[in-house]
């Protein structure tokens, strides 16, 4: 029956309608391509906002001077106390002058120096603690967020570590360990890398159970392929926001310990210190410059890595690739 | 749900048993200077060892332990050793958690209304006028150290407005500033991961589906980027809340309020143990209590979530 | 989005109208100066159960709550209080005190709970000699009172064998182990305070946690107590010499941010004195209206100096042996006396007339007299009182001597290790002042100075006790007024640094040469003016061996205060000195010219008075 329906169809159609196509050898070989790179994409739309550039080659420079400006000609040693040739007594509190850039703190120092140095020694402490932070939290967080089995235990233990105040281990580790650059950087590794796991492992039970991940499993696919092609890439920007607010955020608790007392002793300049000083001297309208300079550089230092961060992050979603 | 619930609960006390063993053995290992303050020098051996031994702090760790928790079955949470000497430690905490919630709740209220609002109305008019004044708020606020803004609010808000500087509990208006001080920082915080997240969600292919299916802006908002965007933050919700009333320990000494803020690290470095180890059992269960709390209001927002059954995983 | 916008113009709408209503702050300016203090502060007590604590913000509290037996007047010449007379045995041992009657406990709503007697000193001091009470005095009475110390250790169990006695309602007696020409200046301390027997064993282990666990005798009555917030005093009704009672009411806030905040308060009148911070002295005495408000604080009777260490103990990488070979060479020592600039040191902390605090013996000027002659104008501490230690000259000089008696016996430049607590930013700095500036003047071949950083936790028996420094800034505060007080830290017990290891000075008795001026001195109980000469040779000796550099004392800095000064008991020793008794409030502060009139006119004032006293005893 229906064999006659189609003949029917077939009688009706006209043939000069159609036409023979020909067989191109050479046209059978070529493969699809794509020159879609991700990394590439990415960089090309961060490149497009002008403010995150300029940012970021700000930060950059300011990186590289402060890496480079003890060797420059005319700098001065941040722990020297300078004193009037002639009286002998401490060039306290300067003004910022042609002699002092930005001027002398309270007992004599180069304020100019001691805050380039401040920079480096923060610098130091948050991108080591920002990179113990990143590798350990999303090791952790991934491992917690996605194996059920270790979901119990791993909740667990971040439960009692989270809720030893870090008073007590700072407090114990200056006692113990004495107040210097090391003990402030372990101190703050050890307790640090708990928020960033948390975060990293909530946004992991958000898709563990998507249906991609549930076909990924079907296959086989083992867990750490898994984790680094399904799970990782789709948290890419929340990663690197976060990532990019690690530094600033070491600081941050830098100075917050050097309020409570914790800090780096005084004859090591960090950030942290500095604008603990300029705060006890806020009152007074001549010496504010003692914290206005500190609160710049860490004003820059923070908007950079926001702005760039949030870019990055804004950038890294493959769905901004147009 | 409930089996999963009460495993939780079983763990939850182990962990509170390890975390309160640890802190209290921690402490015993300040140096006994720290227990005497200022009279230190004055005191001789004898007497030094007395009082020591009088606190209890000379006996071996394990009964310190023993003693500790027997007394904690029966409801008491000791008495302060160097903070208020011989004052119950409940009594000393009970006044101060008062002070710190309310003025905590009331800056968080006002840092979710705000900052969730300003998230949505950023994502919403993304890379326009309130976004970047929204983004120039927040960079502002994480940029400038919190010790030293506050202060400057403090002086100078309370010149312009007349407003009284230290917190007077009889006085309504000396509330005021600091609530809004410590809403500042939640504020931006909320807002800016608001507006990542729901710029995420309005990248995703299913909005263009709704957008196609003629969805107006104002429902594709609330029914479903909102939702999904506020998943995430869900998590942290019961935290923010318990965790107010562990107090900020800028805002509380600079406004002379009486609260916990400044409480733990005061008698950590004072070496009261009884309230430390009294913090540490109330801090510890609320932040337990809150991972719990947040994990169930996720899972409750996206019915995706699960916490307990496999799914088909290994 | 219009959610917040609304929202923050309400915020801003409600702030303008409710800025409207301003709180105005009642100026009294009525017939005379309104009586009533009130200030800012950040210590807070932690109790107020004077018979346990050994903290000065306590000993602050309780000598205006409770009084002793005697006092001090503003010269700080001695005078009855709640003791009419005394008199004491020919051989120094027994002292009797004849009460005051009609002297009233209150309640702190006013009441009256019962009549003060001799009584309630006995059930004082046996509560304070009673171990299980933690009482961090206690040593100071035993060292006092017979048997004192063997009741404390339970030796006996027997109070009544306790060197104090309650004759009769009102008579006193002491039996001292020894005799002790100053006990009368150990009756101001918190440890010979009364409490009444009833009341302490009723409120049990809740005396003095707060206000309404604890009676008033003294000037003023605690009316609230609450920590972290605020406490109130007022004037006692029925204080025995209540006509001495000026200021009526005393109000304390408390703000953990006081120091910074205080200076602002006061400038807006909302309170009566605030202590100007070092930093912003410069900018208070710049500023035309202000330099009038501000005038000098008096300096304490703690004092500072500069140790050397004779039995140094620290890690092998900084050489304790050399050390230890170095500083026993009288010149090396001499070289670092004499390289000390205190004045730079001092400007860490005092950078407006550092001259002001610095001190060039161990016993402070003004603690106590010998007829009126200041302690240390006494024989050569006159000459050393008056010049400083520093000299640039006599320093290189020494240190020329010092390298060429030391040749082959010790490396140079000797490591010198100086610990300091980082809990100070005014320590952590002049750390590094005095480094680089006696690195500079002697010479970084000479001498290595090197700084360490120690924490607050445990600091003393990291760094001092331990042994654990080179060169180090020490403190003492006295215990007593007498001059065998500051020779404390340097005896064989002491934990300072054991100068009777220093090799040279053994004398025929195996015992240093400094102990042996000490002991003769302290032998001396009977003479007053002997005793005082001996402890002015010993030391005169101490300094001239250099075996530690007196650097300062302790308080100085500015004050912007309402209160008159000069007018509060005078006191070295003891609770007297934190009285609000005798105060009076001024109707505008006292600016820095004036003070130095009127502390000029005190002193000769004192003198005077001194000497009527010495003479009458």
């Amino acid at each position: 029956m229906s064999n006659t329906k189609l003949d029917k169809i077939v009688d009706k159609i006209d043939p000069s309608l159609f036409d023979f196509a020909s067989y191109d050898a050479s046209g059978a070989e070529r493969t699809g391509y794509s020159d879609y790179s991700y990394w590439q994409s990415t960089f090309h739309v961060f490149l497009k906002n002008k403010v995150a550039v300029a940012l970021l080659i700000l930060i950059t420079a300011l990186v590289a001077y402060t890496v480079l400006q003890p060797y420059l000609p005319n700098q001065k040693s941040p722990t020297t106390i300078y004193n009037n040739v002639k009286t002998g007594i401490q060039l306290r509190n300067q003004a910022p002058d042609k002699e002092f850039l930005f001027g002398t703190n309270s007992i004599g120092q180069d304020l100019w120096s001691r805050i380039w140095s401040g920079t480096r020694t923060s610098l130091q402490i948050g991108m080591l603690v920002g990179v113990w932070q990143a590798i350990i939290g999303i090791t952790i967080g991934c491992l917690w967020g996605y194996v059920r089995k270790l979901d119990g235990i791993i909740t667990e233990i971040y439960n009692v570590l989270d809720n030893i105040p870090n008073t007590i281990i700072m407090v114990l580790l200056a006692y113990i360990l004495r107040p210097s650059i090391f003990t402030l950087v372990v101190a703050m590794c050890i307790t640090n890398w708990l928020s960033m796991a948390r975060f990293v492992r909530n946004q992991i039970i958000i898709i563990r159970d998507r249906e991609y991940n549930l076909a990924s499993r079907c296959l086989g696919t083992p867990i750490s392929r898994i984790i680094t092609k399904n799970l990782l890439p789709y948290l890419v920007s929340v990663i690197m926001l976060q990532l990019a607010l690690a530094i600033p955020m070491a600081i941050g608790s830098e100075v917050f310990l050097t309020y409570i007392g914790l800090g780096l002793p005084l004859n090591t300049p960090s950030l942290g210190n500095l604008i603990n000083e300029g705060r006890i001297i806020m009152m007074v309208p001549s010496l504010r410059y003692q914290l206005i300079f500190p609160a710049v550089v860490l004003s820059v230092i923070t908007i950079s890595f926001y702005v760039i961060g949030n870019t990055f992050a804004d950038a890294s979603d493959p769905r901004n690739h147009v | 749900m409930l089996k999963y619930s009460l495993k939780r609960l079983g763990k939850s006390i182990i962990t509170l048993f390890i975390v309160i063993s640890i802190v209290f053995l921690f402490m015993r290992l300040m140096p006994e200077e720290g227990y005497f303050g200022q009279g230190y020098e004055k005191l001789d051996l004898i007497q030094r060892q007395t009082i020591l031994t009088n606190l209890g702090l000379n006996d071996p760790w394990y009964v310190q332990l023993g003693h500790f928790y027997k007394d904690l079955l029966k409801g008491d949470l000791g008495t302060s050793i160097t903070y208020r000497p011989k004052v119950a430690v409940s009594e000393i905490i009970k006044s101060k958690i008062f002070y710190s919630l309310n003025f905590g709740l009331g800056a968080l209220a006002i840092a979710l209304v705000a900052g969730i609002s300003s998230g949505i109305l950023m994502a919403r008019n993304k890379n326009k006028f309130w976004d970047k004044l929204g983004n120039g708020y927040i960079v502002i606020i994480n940029a400038v150290p919190a010790a030293v803004y506050y202060i400057f609010l403090q002086l100078y808000v309370t010149d312009i407005f007349k407003l009284p500087i230290l917190f007077d509990k009889g006085n309504p208006l000396s509330f005021i500033l600091p609530v809004l001080s410590m809403s500042l920082g939640p504020t931006a915080s909320y807002a800016m991961w608001m507006r990542r997240y729901m710029v995420d969600e309005l990248n995703k292919d299913y909005i263009k589906l709704a957008r196609a299916k003629g969805l107006s802006n104002r429902v594709i908002m609330t029914k479903h980027v909102l939702r999904n965007a506020f998943v995430p933050m869900a998590q942290y919700l019961p935290a923010s809340i318990l965790y107010t009333l562990v107090g900020s320990i800028y805002i509380e000494s600079l406004y002379s309020i009486p609260g916990t803020g400044g409480l733990l690290v005061d008698t950590i470095q004072r070496q009261d143990n009884p309230i430390v180890q009294a913090l540490v059992l109330i801090y510890a269960s609320v932040g337990i209590i809150s991972l719990f709390l947040g994990d169930m209001l996720m899972a409750g927002f996206d019915p995706r979530i699960n916490l307990e059954k496999q799914g088909g995983t290994r | 989005m219009k959610k917040s916008i609304s929202l923050m113009l309400t915020a801003m709408l409600s702030i303008s109208i409710l800025s409207g209503c301003t709180k105005a702050t009642p100026k009294t300016s009525d017939s005379g100066v309104k009586q009533e203090y009130s200030t800012v502060y950040s210590g807070e007590l932690t109790t107020l159960n004077y018979l346990v604590t050994a903290s000065e913000n306590e000993f602050a509290a309780a000598a205006n709550l409770v009084d002793c037996l005697v006092d001090y007047d503003k010269y700080g010449v001695v005078k009855p209080a709640l003791a009419k007379d005394w008199t004491v045995s020919s051989d120094g041992l027994v002292w009797t005190f004849n009460l005051r009657e009609g002297v009233k406990w209150v309640t702190n709503d006013g009441k009256e709970y019962a009549e003060v007697q001799a009584q309630d000193f006995v059930d004082a001091m046996k509560y304070v000699l009673d171990k299980k009470n933690n009482s961090e005095t206690s040593n100071i009475a035993y060292s006092a009172l017979k048997n004192g110390e063997k009741f404390y250790k339970g030796e006996t169990t027997d109070f009544s064998e306790v060197g104090i006695k309650a004759k009769s309602k009102y008579v006193l007696e002491y039996t001292l182990g020894a005799t002790t020409p100053y006990f009368l200046s150990m009756l101001t301390y918190v440890c010979f305070m009364p409490v009444n027997g009833k009341f302490l064993s009723e409120a049990g282990a809740k005396f003095g946690t707060d206000n309404k666990n604890l009676l008033y005798n003294g000037a003023y009555i605690l009316q609230t107590f609450e920590p972290q917030n605020s406490r109130v005093l007022i004037a006692n009704d029925n204080y025995w010499d209540k006509a001495n009672v000026f200021i009526k009411k005393l109000t304390y806030s408390y703000n953990k941010e006081a120091t910074t905040l205080s200076p602002e308060l006061f400038s807006r009148g909302q309170i009566t004195d605030a202590t100007i911070p070092t930093a912003s002295i410069d900018e208070w005495m710049k500023d035309t209206t202000k330099k009038e408000t501000v005038r000098p604080l008096a300096t304490t009777f703690y004092s500072y100096f500069y140790a050397l260490n004779f039995d140094p103990k620290f890690d092998a990488k900084y050489e304790p042996a050399n050390w230890k070979i170095a500083v026993n060479n009288l010149s090396f020592r001499k070289s670092l006396f004499s390289a000390l600039d205190k004045k730079a040191a001092m400007m860490t902390a005092e950078p407006y007339e550092p001259e002001r605090r610095l001190s060039n013996t161990i016993t402070p000027k003004n603690f106590i007299d010998l007829k009126g002659v200041d302690y240390t104008q006494l024989g050569t501490l006159a000459k050393t009182s008056a010049q400083s230690n520093f000299d640039s000259a006599k320093a290189k000089d020494y240190k020329t001597k010092a390298m060429e008696e030391l040749k082959g016996k010790v490396t140079f430049p000797v490591k010198i290790v100086m610990p300091y607590s980082t809990a100070s930013s005014d320590w952590t700095n002049r750390a590094q002042v005095i480094e680089q500036q006696m690195e500079n003047l002697l010479g970084k071949d000479y001498i290595d100075i090197i700084i360490l950083p120690y924490p607050p936790t445990g600091f003393l028996n990291a760094t001092r006790r331990a042994g654990n420094y080179s060169f180090m800034e020490c403190n003492w505060g006295p215990d007593y007024a007498d001059p065998q007080t500051y020779t404390d830290p340097f005896s064989t017990e002491g934990n300072y640094n054991k100068i009777n290891l220093a090799t040279d000075y053994k004398e025929s008795n195996g015992k240093g040469k400094y102990e042996n001026m000490v002991n003769a001195a302290k032998a001396e109980v009977l003479d007053t003016e002997k005793r005082y000469k001996l402890f002015a040779e010993a030391e005169q000796f101490l300094i001239d061996e250099a075996f530690v550099i007196p650097y300062s004392l302790g308080g100085g800095g500015f004050i912007a205060s309402k209160l008159e000064p000069f007018t509060s008991p005078y006191s070295p020793f003891g609770v007297s000195a934190n009285k609000f008794k005798g105060q009076k409030i001024m109707d505008k502060a006292m600016n820095t010219e004036n003070y130095k009139k009127s502390f000029e006119a005190w002193q000769i004032e004192r003198a005077a008075a001194l000497k009527v006293a010495s003479t009458v005893k």
